[in-house]
């Protein structure tokens, strides 16, 4: 055993490389998931019932389809529409636009639990349209949504190990590449097993700790 | 003033109003009495533009709520105080009385911080600036409703059933308040079941019955035996408000 993981130390290194890539992904693809989800939910809650009908597509494509057949249409599909990107931005493109769909049911599902007369209120106070989109609806919304919003965010985290696929050596692909030359699979997915669980944490963590930031003030029972 | 001319609201098959028409001039109290369905909060929610009127107009100032910049104008002049306080839950008290004057005003933030203070300490409520609306009591929420509505430094006030989802005690606190505002000379449409309130702050009362505006009065009128009372339906109505 001990034998075994000295044995891995001279990959460790190009194991936290492929960490750091994972971690970048995730990161981008997190705040990508969440603006295109915020878009897409107030266009399915929009006057407009084309908006609201693309939307709804929208949410149901992507929801529907493997994330990995998303993954290999962008990869290759891109390409053929004269749109060079590398692996990475192609990822997290695709990362961002299926989580997107998600995220973009739960906060719709916050934008509807919003009490009426508080709407009423703001726009008998005189408040455009826009202001109480940003200043009214979105506050509240994301209120009641980032706690369902974080398991979402945490199997998109998840889902980034698929980026090894198209390329990218993220955290999983290297980790096959080492398995591979080690013959170590055990130590190098116990290894794996503790990051991914690691970043997966401080990702609950964060969103606990906006949980509870735009929570200021609820009593217990709703916060 | 308050122009209300032949105004009807249906919702589908439903007549709501009845070509009403009634007139508030500024500095008036007036009352609208009527029993539960009559259309006393869908005519208060035409005013304000929440509804959309069926036919006739209503004009604030001279500002028909109809067209996208009356109403516009029309919501500058008037404030609205709600039943079930409708305060923004995510906001501070202050953040609840100074969002309006801010971003519809365009008041700077420190000027109208400082009015919310001195509105909030009108109301007793100078300790709760900072709280949150869900740790408030309905009398203070309703309070924290009412500078909401005096911040815009409205012409007209308009307030519908206002106590009505409070205590006897907190009800005192929140009409003590409106009393107050009535004797400075607020102008006021006011919707309330607290009939011995509305005769004291008074000046006319009016009587919805089924979607029409049946009586228009003066507030002394209308409780007296030849004015209100003589009018089998109100007599019945105020017999059975008064008994309980
Ligand atoms: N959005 C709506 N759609 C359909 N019908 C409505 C709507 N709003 C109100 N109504 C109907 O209009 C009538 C008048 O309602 P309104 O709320 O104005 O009565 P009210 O006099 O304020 O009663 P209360 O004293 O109970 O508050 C009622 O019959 C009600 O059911
Ligand atoms: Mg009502």
């Amino acid at each position: 055993m001990i034998r075994s993981w000295n044995a891995l130390e001279p990959h460790l290194g190009f194991l936290l490389e492929g960490f750091a890539l994972t971690v970048a992904a995730c990161v981008l693809a997190v705040a990508g998931a969440v603006v295109l989800g915020a878009l897409i939910a107030s266009l399915r809650t929009a006057r407009s019932r084309a908006a609201r009908a693309v939307a709804a597509v929208y949410c149901d494509l992507f929801r529907n389809v493997p994330f990995i057949v998303q993954l290999f249409f962008f990869f290759y599909g891109l390409p053929e529409l004269g749109i060079y990107i590398g692996a990475f931005e192609t990822g997290v493109l695709a990362m961002s636009i299926a989580g997107g769909a998600f995220v973009a049911d739960v906060i719709r599902a916050g934008i509807l639990s919003i009490e009426q007369g508080v709407i009423e209120a703001a726009r008998v106070f005189g408040l455009g349209r826009w202001q109480i989109f940003s200043r009214i609806v979105m506050p509240n919304a994301l209120r009641v949504s980032v706690r369902p919003m974080g398991s979402v965010l945490i199997n998109l985290v998840l889902t980034s190990s698929i980026l090894s696929t198209i390329t990218v050596n993220e955290l999983t692909g290297t980790a096959k590449i080492v398995a591979a030359t080690t013959f170590m699979p055990f130590e190098v997915y116990a290894v794996l097993l503790v990051l991914y669980a690691a970043l997966t944490y401080a990702l609950s963590l964060a969103v606990a700790g906006v949980h509870r930031r735009l929570n200021r003030g609820m009593p217990e029972a709703v916060a | 003033m308050i122009e209300i001319n032949n105004v009807e609201k249906r919702f589908g098959s439903a007549e709501v109003l009845k070509r009403i028409n009634l007139k508030v001039e500024p500095g008036e109290v007036v009352t609208i009495l009527g029993s539960s369905g009559s259309g006393k909060s869908t005519l208060i929610r035409c005013i304000n533009g929440l509804e959309t009127l069926s036919g006739g107009a209503i004009r604030v100032d001279g500002n028909d709520v109809s067209t996208a910049a009356g109403l516009a104008a029309a919501r500058r002049r008037s404030a609205t105080v709600f039943q079930l306080f409708n305060l923004y839950p995510h906001m501070t008290v202050l953040q609840n009385v100074t969002l309006a004057p801010i971003h519809v005003l365009g008041q700077p933030r420190a000027e109208a911080e400082t009015r919310a203070r001195a509105l909030l300490d009108l109301v007793g409520l100078t300790a709760q600036a900072d709280a949150y609306p869900q740790r408030l009591s309905g009398g203070q929420r309703q309070r924290v409703g009412i500078c909401r509505a005096l911040a815009m430094q409205p012409r007209y006030l308009l307030l519908d059933e206002v106590t009505s989802a409070l205590d006897p005690e907190m009800t005192g606190e929140v009409l003590d308040i409106l009393a107050r505002l009535a004797a400075e000379g607020t102008t006021m449409v006011f919707v309330t079941h607290e009939i011995e309130f509305a005769r004291r702050i008074s000046d006319r009362i009016v009587f919805l019955e089924a979607g029409e505006l049946i009586v228009d009065m003066p507030a002394e009128a209308f409780f007296s035996e030849e004015g209100g009372l003589a009018v089998p339906r109100i007599r019945k109505f105020l017999s059975k408000m008064t008994k309980d």
